[in-house]
């Protein structure tokens, strides 16, 4: 099968392993934090991992690997591959057409069958859409999410500073509400994983690292924008 | 109820002291005793008795002969040894109750109170009733045993009294205390109890209770706690909270369900709603003031320092949240069932 597919498919090696690493990670961390911090919040209606404090214990473990695993995803970008504003941080001209032309296809052309305007390279990952949710996402919410966290672990040392902060209830609601926007996050970011040619596409590439790459004629277009933009 | 039943303990208790009282052969009065025993010039160290301090006590109506029977007009020249009556032959029933437990090997009333400065429950600190425990309880012993299973440890026994966990109640509730930052002393985070005199330097001529007590009803509202924590002039003032039992019992043991968090962080049908604010008198006892029902519950400024997870959250930010997280769906859900539809188009 393989053999006969790579005559008209070109596979790129989109993902690389610490990136798969810190994803799985941060996937299965996340979710360990949602039900637990459910149960953490509402221990009347949820106790599906025991005690309380086991959540607590959970939670807190959970939060910590996934504050390691965000560490790695941070090092990796920014001091090996050093792709990481390229990556992350959205252009000029993605501002200016970049995120309309996405949010067209998404919302428009792709029900009429059109292809992705964006196409993914090693260097030019995430279309503008994409880059700006990222941006949000990795560089506000999850800072912010881990910072209340900690301080939340540590409430009778760092007093001071909570108060200054505005207050132990203030820094509890914007933990939890930082993490419902996270939650919601998931099924948003899980569909659109769905976008592929086929269905599970994204999702193994994610697994395994490469991307099947349709050659076709429509492509040179896009093909070239792409080369462009990473130079 | 458990007063009453306690006055009526302590009527035969009483109608022998009167009785007593005309036989007892001194003519001096509490005043003379303090004249000696309220003066460290007059006496020892160990002898001395804070005058101020004992005269704001029930147990000051009763007068210093009451409980030390014995003494005479020629005290203290006679020599005589002073008897001092048991607390038990007017304490009854909280005595029955502490001999019943294995404590009481331990520890006899006067070790845990000092007769001449005795309170109620309502009017004793957590801070001042763990003052009590730590004489014999090693802080630093305390905090590492307890940290083996309790999560913060720390936090937890700088704010809850240790009867909370080690007494049995039928009911607890919230009690704030005003407190502040002050110069840190070891072992501390630097936050304290306001005093008195702290206090008084914010409320001037007015009566300290007026901080918080806007209109001077004696009951604090939510709208009042709201405005005494967004006060600018306060800003070195915050609340801090804690659960303290209702009624104060001495079967003194450790009680199981206090291994279960969710005795204490859980949201429980009534749990939390009843709260007093704890105003310090210039004696050092505290006076409490009622608070509005479920004002811990507010989403963020009436409490914004006392959050007990599970237990304080509010009901507002959870539909917030529940919004935020059903946007989560808009696309899967909507941008699903046209993609759906138009399925068609995309088959090449
Ligand atoms: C003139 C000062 C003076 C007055 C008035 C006085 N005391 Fe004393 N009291 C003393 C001194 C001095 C001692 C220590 C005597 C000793 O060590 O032998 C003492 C000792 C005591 C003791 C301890 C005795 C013991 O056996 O340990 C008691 C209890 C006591 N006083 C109670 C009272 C009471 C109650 C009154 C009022 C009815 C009173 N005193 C009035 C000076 C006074
Ligand atoms: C409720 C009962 C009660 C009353 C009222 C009371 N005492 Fe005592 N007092 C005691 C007891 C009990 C002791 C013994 C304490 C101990 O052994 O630790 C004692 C001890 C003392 C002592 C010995 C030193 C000490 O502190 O242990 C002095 C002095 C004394 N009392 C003075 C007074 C004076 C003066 C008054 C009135 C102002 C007074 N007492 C009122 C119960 C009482
Ligand atoms: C002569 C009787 C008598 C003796 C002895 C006595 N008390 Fe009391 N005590 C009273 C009375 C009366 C009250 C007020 C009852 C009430 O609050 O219901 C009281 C109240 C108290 C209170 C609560 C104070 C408050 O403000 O509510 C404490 C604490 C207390 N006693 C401790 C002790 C201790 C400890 C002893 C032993 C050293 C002792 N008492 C000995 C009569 C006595
Ligand atoms: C291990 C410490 C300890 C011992 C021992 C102890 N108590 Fe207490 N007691 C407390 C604490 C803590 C409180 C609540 C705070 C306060 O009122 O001081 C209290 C409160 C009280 C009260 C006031 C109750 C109320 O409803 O306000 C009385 C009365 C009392 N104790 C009597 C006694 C008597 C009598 C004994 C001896 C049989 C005794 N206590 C032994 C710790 C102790
Ligand atoms: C006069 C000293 C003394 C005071 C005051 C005192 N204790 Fe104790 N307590 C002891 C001793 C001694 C033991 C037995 C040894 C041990 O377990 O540390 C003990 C044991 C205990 C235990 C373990 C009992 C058990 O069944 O395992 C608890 C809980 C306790 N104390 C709580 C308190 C609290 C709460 C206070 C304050 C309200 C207090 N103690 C005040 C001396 C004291
Ligand atoms: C959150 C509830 C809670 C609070 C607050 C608390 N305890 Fe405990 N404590 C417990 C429980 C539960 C145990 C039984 C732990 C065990 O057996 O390992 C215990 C055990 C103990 C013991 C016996 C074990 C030992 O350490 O030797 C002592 C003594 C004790 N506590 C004293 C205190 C004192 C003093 C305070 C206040 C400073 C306090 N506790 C506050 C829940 C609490
Ligand atoms: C007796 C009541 C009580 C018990 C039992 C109790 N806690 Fe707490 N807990 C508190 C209080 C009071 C605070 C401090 C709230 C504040 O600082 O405003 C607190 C704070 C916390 C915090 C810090 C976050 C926050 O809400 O401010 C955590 C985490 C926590 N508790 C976990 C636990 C766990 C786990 C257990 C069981 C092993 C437990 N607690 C048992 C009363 C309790
Ligand atoms: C590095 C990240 C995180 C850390 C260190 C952390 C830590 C904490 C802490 C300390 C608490 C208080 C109870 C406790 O001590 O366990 C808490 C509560 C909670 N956490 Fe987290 N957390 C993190 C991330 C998350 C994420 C990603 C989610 C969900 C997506 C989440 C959901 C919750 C919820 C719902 C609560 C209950 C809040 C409340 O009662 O108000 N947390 N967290």
């Amino acid at each position: 099968m393989a053999e006969t597919h790579t005559d008209e498919t070109h596979k790129i090696y989109l993902q690389p392993i610490p990136v798969r690493i810190w994803h799985w990670l941060n996937a299965f961390g996340i979710v360990t934090l949602t039900v637990s911090g459910a149960q953490i919040r509402f221990p009347e209606y949820i106790s599906i991992l025991g005690s309380y404090k086991s959540a607590i214990y959970l939670h807190n473990t959970a939060g910590f690997v996934v504050a390691i695993s965000f560490s790695l995803w941070f090092f990796y970008y920014t001091f090996v591959t050093r792709t990481m504003a390229n990556l992350y941080v959205p252009k000029v001209e993605d501002l200016k057409s970049g995120i309309l032309r996405q949010v067209k296809f998404y919302f428009l052309t792709y029900f009429l069958g059109w292809k992705n305007p964006h196409h993914p390279t090693p260097d030019n990952k995430f279309n503008p859409m994409q880059k700006s949710v990222y941006l949000a996402i990795m560089f506000v919410m999850m800072p912010l999410v881990s910072l209340s966290g900690i301080f939340l672990t540590n409430v009778d040392p760092l007093r001071g500073l909570i108060v200054m902060v505005g207050g132990l209830k203030l820094l509890a609601g914007l933990h939890f509400l930082l993490a419902c926007s996270l939650i919601a996050f998931i099924p948003t970011h899980v569909y659109l994983a769905t976008l592929g040619h086929t269905p599970t596409e994204h999702i193994k590439t994610m697994w395994t690292g490469w991307e099947d790459e349709l050659e076709e004629e429509d492509h040179h277009e896009t093909v070239n924008d792409n080369l462009a933009t990473s130079r | 109820m458990k007063k009453y039943s306690l006055h009526i303990s302590l009527i035969p208790a009483l109608l022998l002291v009167m009785l007593w009282a005309p036989l007892t052969v001194t003519a001096m009065d509490t005043d003379d005793c303090l004249g000696c025993h309220g003066d460290t010039d007059m006496v020892d160290e160990e002898l001395f008795i804070d005058a101020e301090g004992f005269l704001h006590t029930v147990h000051a109506e009763m007068g210093c002969d009451t409980c030390h029977e014995s003494v005479t007009d020629e005290h203290p020249d006679d020599g005589e040894a002073i008897t001092s009556s048991a607390c038990l032959d007017c304490h009854e029933e909280v005595s029955d109750e502490y001999m019943a437990t294995s404590h009481a090997e331990n520890a006899t009333c006067n070790d845990c109170h000092d007769p001449h400065q005795a309170h109620g429950l309502e009017a004793v600190s957590g801070t001042d009733m763990n003052q009590q425990c730590s004489q014999c309880h090693e802080n630093d012993e305390v905090l590492s045993s307890h940290a083996e299973w309790l999560p913060q440890a720390n936090l937890h026994l700088a704010k809850l009294p240790c009867i909370t966990c080690h007494t049995s109640s039928d009911s607890y509730e919230v009690l704030l205390n005003i407190t502040q930052k002050q110069s840190k002393t070891k072992g501390s985070t630097g936050y304290n109890f306001s005093t008195y005199a702290d206090l008084k330097e914010y409320s001037g001529e007015k009566e300290i209770q007026s901080l918080i007590d806007i209109n001077e009803d004696g009951h604090i509202s939510l709208a009042e706690l709201r405005t005494f924590n967004l006060n600018p002039a306060y800003k070195k003032l915050h609340l801090s909270g804690t659960l303290v039992p209702s009624e104060a019992s001495h079967d003194l043991s450790t009680l199981d369900n206090r291994y279960d968090c969710t005795f204490c962080h859980a949201a429980g049908p009534g749990s939390l709603q009843t709260s007093f604010l704890a105003f310090p008198n210039a004696t050092g006892t505290y006076t409490r003031m009622t608070v509005d029902e479920g004002a811990m519950l507010d989403t963020l400024y009436g409490t914004p320092n006392f959050y007990m997870t599970g237990s304080t959250r509010s009901a507002s930010l959870n539909i917030i949240g529940l919004l935020i997280i059903c946007g989560g769906f808009i696309m899967p859900i909507g941008h699903g069932t046209l993609r759906f539809l138009t399925r068609k188009n995309r088959q090449h």
